[in-house]
Formats: structure tokens, sequence, C-alpha cells
């Protein structure tokens, strides 16, 4: 057996919060990276996965970071962990480089990206002037930057994000390094340009023989490039293995949620197992239970767009003015308790229609019809009584909460505004109800946001809604933001409350299986236009228009590929 | 524990909201609990001295002209000088006491620059005053001066110059042998009223304005921009300046309507920024959602967010204008003559200091620098308290 | 660019419009007939009667309006009431001693306050960085009165190292000479609060991702801190100084007065004790100006250290 390039040893790393306070963010982490090969750090949040990135760099915050004496970590023969901070910084971008989740805040934005590609060659390989110009446009070549010559005296932000992050790669592989560690490297990017860097990842180390250490929090994503996985869970390592057979053969029941809690366009589960069902052992039954989807044109009409447009003005040359068509003639009907799913890219618009349609913004042409009015043409006082009936759950758990208000209040507000409930005792009866129907234990109702995980205000916005028994609710990305085995939850009470409220959704969101899991019907936008909308099941299986045959091709299979 | 009595059925406390939290992150932090006891320690100096507990005499002449601080007793030439003036009520005046040699005669080569010095000096500090008649009897011109000033009656004044003067006082004496002490309490009434008034009126306009930009936008935002932007194109002390020139009238009031009115601006655009930004957040949008009015959306919801920007913001004013309002007093812009602040007493230190008569000038410097330093300090440990984040 | 320049320019106009509604409802509607005001001042009734001529003052407001906007447009503001000498050439012949102080002032601020910011924004959280900071604030909290005072006395009187006070008529002389000790009084007064922000604005920059990206990528600190922190941050900072520089016409008042310097800022104080309008009304109409043309000024200067701003 051939010796590891990285072997990480028991690695500890406390926090201090503050002068009382420690956080043990790994509790003693141990595994191996051999040569040539791709490791997958697969967790959530809080798992630990970035923390054992940068402990390998030596780039943890010295003022409040802490490795345990006990710790080692050895890369080709040195533990890291001993050595000097110069001999450490020289490894740094030589030997061991990586690249960063956000392209765009990664580069320094007033430097060109040649001038930040030649920077590392002459930090390592003192290569300067028309030598190092030259190995920059290769570089810039071989991640597939079109015409490199002229670009490589681009800003950052002259780029796109895609773009950027290949830029990354270029300074990572500048030195020919032995590790490279990639940090979530395609999670702020839109699904086809994730399976893009993806591919030229594994491009890249097959041409080089690198090894790369690959943290993410989608399994999914690391089935096709991954050699082994590295399961992390708060700060300890709850299995790894080959890739395989840790899909195949998941032992811990964390792994095994992890695996099936997210959705798969090929199967629909009526509720989606979550790590408590693998527990009881229930998650086989679970995943046989199909639900199936589609609407019919019996079922009737709660709201029906017509044309709707929306366009953004800002301000161009001496007196002109530019135009930015966000929405451009979006036309739909929404079926009482059924889904419309609407997916597409960032700056596809979706977000848009979902706003204006419940009037956060004004649209610019169209109607929408709504219990036989036209809620587009009615001014601010007359849609009051209308706007309880359609809400919205907002995508980021952390904004959309007034950090202020205690959760009863958050919850009793909607209800004072619109007169729903007798007195105060009434509303707060009401009140409590509502937070055991969305799984929140009552003394909930006295705490503030600050106290709540992600999963749990989304719960308490969604309970917001429901104080209004509307008819419709908008989700926009509502889940995204969320830990896969948390979204999974939060899919499970929206289908729940779907189930026994009849509600319909607009259920908005970048994540093709998601929406494929959630709707009856599905709207695909471009550029702020629907270029298919059918029924789901038809169009996922015979997806008409090239870009939807796009988007479904880029959606990571797991180890299926 | 209320709470727990008031929700017997559930048994728990009520968590902390984000101010109690962020006031258990300010006490946990000593310099913060320090600088807010020095704080509190001037504001309670200020309230005695304004309902008239301490420092009510202090235009009385309790000691001898230039009395010097008691523990600086020993100091050879001071004493000498204050021994002299108690002795001989009628030497000369020590308004003109620089031009006088057998006082200033140690100083003998620098005498013209002294006097060049002062001509120019007592530009503000009221030169006019030098006159021969009144070197005779500089005393008497005192007290008239004091009595034209105060509308004191007469012979009460002439009761204190009569009775027996201390040779010391705790903080020393003035020209007139008034207790620098009482003087520096005093001073800091003036002060921190200025100070907490002006604040209150600019914060109180500026919080409006800027809610009112940065929430409805569009035109009502360009207007209330414009009106910032003229302000802001004057520099802050120029504007202050031209305003006490045409209102030319003296006195505490107008110093915080100067400071207040003309302050605003940094604070209008701190808060417009915060409700720029906080309309766009996703909590705001869902008080539309459920159908908040406006009024509820920029003051119930937005304004408990950005309130502790406008604390801050509040206490920056403090110390600016206690400073502002000192260097008013000084250029005599400021206070009347029938108050004290620090910026007189810098401005009666000042002439003093060529004399050696330092205590006016540490007194007061001490005095703002301790209060000053305290509320800054203050002002960066609640920031940090409220914004943990930043830090 | 060249559109940009002219919107700007345009927007200047309304505001300037503003500053001179302002000034004139100071001036002529709060501050009334200066028959009252220089009535003390003033001996000659024949002089104060002229005064009254040419500000329109029996006009109703909007002809004293006109007239008042007349002035600025021209550049004449008449004569001082107290000296008679022309306002233009007032300007003229305080503008250049405020600027020998004003700007090695500025230079040398700039570069010390950097340098210890930097050293200090380096080792954030230390002792060092602490007492930097506390020491800063105490300096901040003692008026700037004081520093005078106690300069003049101890460095120029007691030991005689500088000028008490005075201004000469040669270059080297007012630079080096007369100009040393204000400069010097100004530093310490200014130094305190620019090392502050600076210090946050290093802070600020040494949290993005981009310096972890430096980092990661083996580059010395001393790299890292005077190349990729110290250019993004130099952004803030270089608004920060335009934003100071018209501030330092009229700024330095009080060093101006003290030590008799000629400058504009004592011309200020001087005209309010006066009651000398037409002074005030143009130093403050003009300084409006010059902090409107700074602002565009830092604007373009934006452009130049950050690629990402596009002036549209």
């Amino acid at each position: 057996m051939t010796t590891p390039l990285l072997s990480v040893k028991n690695l500890r790393v406390t926090f201090r919060i503050d002068r009382k306070n420690t956080f043990e963010a790994l509790k003693g982490v141990s595994f191996d990276v051999m040569p040539n090969e791709t490791v997958a750090l697969v967790g959530e949040s809080g798992s630990g996965k970035s923390v054992t990135s940068l402990a390998i760099l030596g780039l943890l915050p010295k003022e409040n970071a802490k490795v345990d004496a006990g710790s080692r970590i050895d890369f080709d023969g040195k533990n890291l962990l001993s050595l000097s901070k110069s001999e450490i910084r020289e490894l740094r971008g030589d030997k061991i480089s990586m690249i960063f989740q956000e392209p765009m805040s990664s580069l320094n934005p007033v430097f060109t990206v040649g001038y930040q590609i030649k920077e590392v060659l002459k930090e390592h390989k003192n290569l300067t002037g028309d030598a190092a110009q030259k190995r920059a446009i290769a570089l810039l070549k071989e991640v597939g930057i079109p015409s490199a010559e002229e670009r490589i005296d681009y800003y950052p932000h002259q780029m796109s994000g895609g773009q950027q992050q290949r830029v990354m790669i270029a300074m990572a592989i500048a030195c020919e390094p032995k590790l490279l560690i990639a940090d979530e490297p395609t999670t702020a990017l839109d699904v086809t340009i994730q399976k893009q860097i993806l591919d030229l990842i594994a491009e890249i180390q097959k041409k080089h023989g690198m090894s790369v250490l690959f943290i993410t929090h989608d399994l999914a994503v690391v089935g096709d490039i991954a050699d082994r996985v590295v399961v992390m869970r708060s700060g300890d390592i709850k299995e790894q293995g080959t890739t395989k057979e840790v899909f195949a053969n998941p032992k811990d029941d964390y792994t095994k949620a992890l695996l099936s809690c997210r959705p798969v366009v090929d199967s629909r589960p009526k509720r989606l197992p979550v790590i408590e069902d693998f527990m009881a052992g229930r998650a086989e039954a679970m995943r046989l239970e199909q639900r199936s989807r589609g609407v019919k044109e019996s079922d009737p009409i709660v709201l029906e767009v017509k044309g709707l447009a929306k366009d953004f003005y800002s301000r161009d040359g001496l007196f002109g003015k530019k135009t930015f068509h966000a929405a451009k003639d979006v036309s739909f009907k929404l079926r009482r308790g059924k889904t419309l799913g609407l997916v597409g890219e960032s700056g596809s618009g979706k977000t848009t229609v979902g706003l204006t349609v419940m009037r956060l913004h004004d649209a610019t042409h169209g109607e929408a019809w709504f219990d036989g009015k036209n809620i587009f043409a009615m001014s601010e006082k007359e849609f009051l009584p209308y706007k309880k009936r359609i809400q919205i759950v907002f995508q980021n758990p952390y904004a959309s909460l007034n950090p202020r208000f205690t959760v009863g209040q958050i919850l009793m507000e909607p209800m004072i505004i619109h007169n729903i409930g007798k007195d105060g005792a009434d509303r707060s009866k009401m009140a409590f109800e509502l937070l055991s129907k969305v799984g929140l234990p009552e003394m909930s109702f006295y705490k503030y946001p600050h106290e709540f995980s992600g999963g749990q205000r989304q719960r308490i916005a969604i309970a917001r809604c429901l104080t209004m028994k509307p008819d419709i609710l908008i989700c926009d990305e509502s889940v995204s933001a969320l830990d896969v085995s948390v979204q999974a939850q939060v899919l499970n009470l929206l289908q729940d409350l779907q189930d026994e409220f009849g509600l319909s959704y607009i259920f908005i969101s970048h994540d093709l299986a998601v929406v494929k899991y959630m709707s009856d019907e599905v709207m695909v936008m471009s550029n702020g236009e629907v270029v298919e909308h059918r029924d789901s099941d038809a169009l996922y299986a015979a997806p008409q228009h090239d870009y939807t045959r796009k988007l479904l091709d880029s959606i990571p299979k797991g180890l299926h590929a | 524990m209320n709470t727990a009595v008031m929700n017997p059925s559930i048994g728990i406390e009520r968590s902390p909201g984000l101010w109690s939290l962020a006031w258990k992150r300010l006490i946990a932090d000593k310099i913060a609990v320090i600088s807010l006891a020095i704080v509190i320690l001037f504001l309670s100096l200020a309230l005695a001295s304004f309902v008239g507990l301490i420092a009510k005499g202090w235009n009385n002449e309790v000691g001898v002209n230039y009395a010097p601080p008691t523990w600086f007793k020993g100091s050879a030439p001071t004493e000498d000088l204050s021994k002299k003036q108690a002795v001989n009520p009628t030497g000369p005046s020590l308004d003109t006491g620089l031009a006088k040699p057998e006082f200033v005669n140690d100083r003998d080569p620098l005498r013209e620059t002294v006097n060049e010095l002062k001509q120019q000096l007592g530009q503000s500090a009221g030169a006019n005053s030098v006159d021969e008649i009144k070197i005779v009897d500089p005393l008497a011109d005192v007290i008239a001066e004091l009595k034209k000033k105060l509308g004191r009656v007469g012979d009460e004044g002439e009761k204190e110059t009569e009775s027996t003067r201390l040779q010391t006082l705790a903080f020393g004496a003035d020209k007139w042998g008034r207790s620098v002490f009482d003087k520096v309490v005093k001073g800091s009434e003036t002060s921190i009223t200025v100070g907490f008034a002006a604040a209150i009126v600019a914060t109180l306009i500026g919080t409006f304005l800027g809610a009112l930009a940065g929430y409805y936008g569009g035109k009502v935002d360009d207007a209330l921009n414009w009106f910032y932007s003229i302000f802001n194109s004057i520099p802050y002390i120029l504007l202050v300046l031209a305003i006490a020139a045409v209102l030319n009238k003296k006195g505490i009031l107008t110093v915080v309507l100067i400071l207040g009115l003309t302050g605003w601006a940094s604070i209008f655009r701190v808060v417009r920024a915060e409700y720029i930004k906080h309309k766009a957040r996703d909590y705001v949008r869902a008080a539309n959602a459920i159908g908040a009015s406006h009024s509820r959306r920029m003051f119930v919801h937005i304004f408990p967010n950005i309130s502790h920007v406008v604390l801050v913001q509040l206490s920056l004013y403090v110390v600016i204008f206690i400073k502002s309002e000192v260097i008013l007093s000084y250029l005599g812009f400021g206070v009347g003559v029938d108050t004290v602040s620090w910026g007189s007493m810098l401005n009666e230190a000042q002439n003093e200091l060529i004399l050696g008569y330092w205590w006016q000038l540490g007194a007061a410097t001490l005095f703002m620098a301790i209060l000053v330093t305290a509320f800054s300090l203050f002002t960066d440990a609640l920031r940090d308290a409220l914004d943990p984040k930043l830090k | 660019m060249f559109a940009y320049i002219i919107r700007r320019l345009w927007q200047i106009v309304p505001t300037m419009l503003g500053v001179i509604l302002l000034i004139f409802f100071l001036f002529n509607v709060v501050g009334g007939d200066p028959a009252y005001l220089l009535a003390g001042k003033i001996s000659n009734p024949e002089q104060i009667a002229n005064i009254r001529k040419q500000l329109g003052i029996d006009e109703p407001y909007y002809i004293q309006l006109w007239i008042f906007f007349k002035q600025v447009v021209t550049f004449n503001f008449g004569q001082s009431w107290s000296t008679n000498e022309y306002v233009s050439s007032i300007f003229a012949t305080r503008l250049p001693a405020s600027l020998m102080i004003g700007i090695p002032l500025l230079i040398l601020e700039t570069i010390i306050a950097i340098g210890i910011a930097l050293s200090v924004a380096y080792v954030r959280g230390s002792l060092t960085d602490r007492s930097v900071m506390v020491g800063c604030t105490i300096a901040q909290s003692i008026s700037i009165l004081v520093y005078i005072i106690v300069f003049q006395y101890v460095l120029a009187y007691k030991f005689g190292w500088f000028p008490v006070q005075g201004w000469g008529n040669g270059f080297f002389e007012n630079l080096f000479k007369y100009s040393a000790l204000p400069v010097l009084i100004a530093l310490v007064v200014s130094l305190a609060p620019n090392i502050r922000l600076y210090r946050t604005f290093l802070l600020d920059e040494m949290n993005q991702d981009y310096v972890r990206t430096a980092r990661a990528k083996g580059l010395t600190e001393r790299r890292v801190m005077l190349l990729h922190v110290l250019r993004n941050a130099s952004i803030p900072i270089i608004t920060n100084l335009m934003i100071q520089l018209p501030g330092l016409l009229v700024g330095l008042f009080l060093i101006e007065r003290f030590f008799s310097i000629p400058g504009i800022g004592r011309e200020v104080i001087l005209s309010v004790e006066r009651s000398d309008f037409p002074v005030i009304k143009a130093i403050t109409v003009y300084v409006a100006l010059a902090t409107m043309l700074a602002n565009l000024a830092a604007d373009l200067l934006y452009k130049a250290v950050d690629p990402r701003v596009e002036l549209k």
C-alpha cells in the first residue's frame, strides 16, 4: 500500500467564543488522502468540514482558534502543524492550494485576474515578465476561458461567476500542486455552471495527477467525481469508505438519511424519509409509498395570470434610461390544492414573477384574476382584504422574521391587522395551535427568532402565513438555504399542509429535483421568459425545449451517472 | 421570573430579547461599566448643580484672587503673588498685570512678546476693559462689571469682598477669587445640558427625515436629499459660525438650537441608509405581505431594528456637541456671561497661564477629558454590545 | 465618463441654489436690517445707508435675492463692511496662508495615520492595539483649545523652539518657521480620529474573502497587508481625504487665530465678531461650491482606484 499524501490524525480544534465559552469544532478527526485520489468531505453546516480544510493550510484565525497538541496533519512526510509560519506559507499555493465557495469575493476586486495569477508564479516559481504572462495565458486556456489573451487583463467583476471560479482554479493549479482543496466550489453557482466546474476539476485532477480534497454539503455532487467519501457531522466523522460502498451500502443512519432525504427526479415518495425515520426503521416502507402529481382540466382555478410583465429601469448616459425586462409575458393558471413549480437559473425572473403576483412589485403589464377580480388593477386599499389570501415564504430564514419580535408577536400581528380572532386570548390560542401544527414546541411562543435554527425559523414563517388562512402560498426558494436533512423536513411539512388545507403553491426554486418532487405543473423560465410549461412528470420525462434539456442534464445524479 | 408567574402553565422564563442580550454583553465589559459609572457620576453632578445642591455660589468670590489649589500651596511664586493680592486688594489689576514689570520681571526678556500675544488674545477676552482708572481700583471694576452683568444687588457683592477670603481652595480660584471647582462643576452642567439637548434635537430631526427619505425613496428621497446636500456642502463649523453671526445672541438655548439644527445631517445619512437597507429585507416584505401599513412598517418593524444605530449616533453627537460648545463659548459665541462653560473657562485660563496660574486650565481640561473619554469609550462599548458582528 | 461629469456638474446647480437660498434666508430674513447690527460699529450714517442700498433692504425679498444671486454669479460681493477691503481681494490674500498650513498637514497626517493604522490593525485585539485605541480616545477627548494653548505656551513661549505667532512674507520662512508649530498642533489633533477611522477601513478589508485567498496562495503577510489590503482600503481613505479637503480652508480657524496667521479661517472668525456679513456670505457660498467640486473629484478618483466603479 502506498503512503498517503495527506494524513489527518486525531484533529481537534476549539474556538474561543468569548472569555468563558469555547466551542469544539472538531472532535478528533482522522482520514487519509492518497496520491492521485479525490476524497470528498461531506457534511451539513456546523459539521466542521471547512474548519478541517482551513486547519490543513494553517489558515485558522489565530486569535481564537486552538489546535489540540495531540493532533497531526502529515503531508508529504511533514507534520504541517509543527511547521514554522514561513515554511507553511511556502507550501501554500505551491504544493497545496485551495479554491473557495464565493469566487467573486475570493478574488481581489482591484487587481486584474492576470496579475493575481502571475503573483503566485512569482512567489513560488520566481517566474516574471513574458514567461509569467505566457504561463498565465496557458493556465487560463487550460481552465477553459475563451480568448484568454484578452481576458487576462480583465478585472474579476467583468467576468461571470463560472469564469471567476475558473480563474480561481487556474490560480490554484499554477504551481502544479500535489493537493487541491476545493471548499464548496460550486455551491454559489447555477446548476449548469456547477456541472461544468465539476467536470473541469475532474479533468484537471486526472491530467495533473493531483489529489483533490473536495468539500461539500451535497452528497449527490460527489458521486461522479470522488473516489472516497468521508461523512462528517458536528465535528465527528460518521462514516468513511469508497464512494461505491457509501452510496450502495451506507452503514450509518445519518449517511443513509443524507442519501435518501434529498428528492430525486425519478422517484416521488409520499413523504421524504428523514433521520428519525431511519432510526425508527420505517424509512424503507416510506420509500415505496409514492405520490402521483399532475393537473386535470376540471380542477378549479384559484388564480389566473395573463401576460404579466415587469420592467426595471436604470440610468444610462446623459439622459437615457435603460430598461431591464425581468419578466416578459408570463401567463399561467393556478389550480386549487395544486402546486405550480417555477424553475430557472439566477436572473431568469422566477422570483420577480412570485413577488409581482402578490403585489410586492407593481406589475408593468398584465392581469391577475383572483376570486373574480383583477388584483393588479386594485388600489392598495381595495387589495388589503385579498392580501391575506396570498402569502409568501422567503428564502433566507434568518432575514424574514423581525428579530425584535417574539414568535408570539410575529404570529399574532397578522391576526390583529386583519381582525382575526376575538381578543388577545383567542389569538394566542390560535397561535399555539399553529405552532404545534408546524411542529414547534409551545414555549416557542415566548422566544425570539435568534434562538431558532434555520429550519425552525422557516416553520415559524410558514405558521405566520397560516394565521391568515391563505388560498395561495408562494414559496420563494423557501428550502434552498437549508441543509438537506432539514430541507426534507420542511418539504414534508409543506406537503402535509397542502393535504390538510388544500393550499395552492407557487413553488419557486433553482433546484430541479425539489421542484419535481413538489409540483403538479412546472414552468421553466430563462431570461424573463417562460420556455416550457407542462405537467411535471411529462416535462421531466421528455423535455421539449433545449434549455430544459440542458438543465435536466446538469442535475448531479449521485452514483447513477 | 415575573414571566414565570405570568405563564405558570408553561413554567419557562421569557427569553431574553436582543436588548437584554446587548445589555448583558455591555455589563460584561469592564471598560464599559467603568465609563458608564463615570458618565452617571457626571450626570448626577450636573443634576445636583442644576437643582442647586452644589456649585450654587460659583459666582461668589470665596477665595483670594488666583488662590492656588490647596495641595499646591507650597509652590513659591504663586503663593507670593496670592499673598500680595490678599494684603493689598488695591494692587495693580491683574487684567493688565502683564504690563507691570514687578509681577512678571522674571520673564522680562519675553515681555514684548507677551504683550503682543496678550493683545492678540485679548480680542475676544474683552480687551477694551483696559483702562487707566480701573488699574487704581481693580476690584471695584470687577464688582461693577459683575453687577452690571448679573444685575446683582450691590451690597451683597460688596459684603463678599469685605469678608475674609480663603487663601487656598480645593482647585484654586480665578482672577476674581471664584472657586475653580464650583466653576468647573457648573461648567459640566452647561456642557452636559448643551451636549444632550442638542444631540436629542439633531437626532430627532435627522432620524425622522432619514426614515422618510430611506423608506419612501423616489420623490420624497430626492427632496430630502437635496435639503441634506445643502447642509452637507457647507462645512459644519462654518455653518455654525454663520448662524452665530446672524443670531448675535448668546445663551444655552441658542447654542442648543445652533448645534441641533445644523448637526442633523450625519444621522440623516446613516438612518436613511439603514432604512434603504432594511426596507428591502425579507422581514419588511413579509410585513407588507401580511398587510402592515407604511407607518407600521416604518416605526414598528424597521425602527426597533435600527434603533441601535440611532443610539450610537446619539452618543457620538453628545461628544461632538460638548466639544463644539466649548469652542463656541471660548470664542464668545456660546453661552452668555451669566453662566459658566468649560469654553469660557479656557478663555480666561489662557491669559492666566502666561502668569503661571494653570489651575483653571487644568481643571477645565481634566473634567472635560474625563467626561468625553468616558462617554466615547462607553459609545464604543455600546456599539460593540449592540452589534457583536462588528467586532 | 463625460456624460457622468456633465450630469454631476448639472446636479450641483440645484444644491448650489439651495445653499444660496439658505444663506439668503439666514442673513437677509433672519439677520434683518444691517442698520441695527452696524449701529455701534460704523459711525458714518452715510456708509450704513450705502450698505442698505447695496443690499436693497427696502426692496421686496425677491429683489434682494436677485441681488445676492448676481453677487454669487459675478464673484462680486463688494466691500467688507468693517475694513472696506474688497471681498475678492480678501480671498486672494488669505487663501495662500490657509493652504500653507493645510497642505503639509494633509500630507503628513495621511502618511502617519495610515502607517499607525496599518500596524495596529495587523495586531488587532492585542494589548498594543487596545492601548493605541484608548490613547486615541483620550487624545480626542481633549479640546483642540487645550492643545493650542499648552503647545503654544510650552513649546513657543517657554522653550522658544518656535515663534509664538506671526506670519512673514517669504515662502520658506512661512513654511518652515511660522507654520511648523501650527501644523504640529493640527497634526496631533487630527491623528487620533484618523487612525481610528483608517483602522476600521483596514479591518473591514482584512475580513474579506480575498485576503484568505491571498494567504492560501502563500503570499507573505507583508504583501497581503501592503498590497492587497491597503489597495482596497485606499478607496474609503481617498473619499475621506477628499471630503476633508474643503474643510481645511476653514477648519483650522482656531489655529490661524491663535497664531495670527492671515488665513481664511481667521477671516471667518473676525467677520463673525465684526458682523461683517459680505465676507461670511462669500466664504460660505464658495466653500460650499468647493465642497461639491471636491466630492465630484472624489468620485472621479474612485474610478482610478476601484475598477468596479462605473461612472454612468
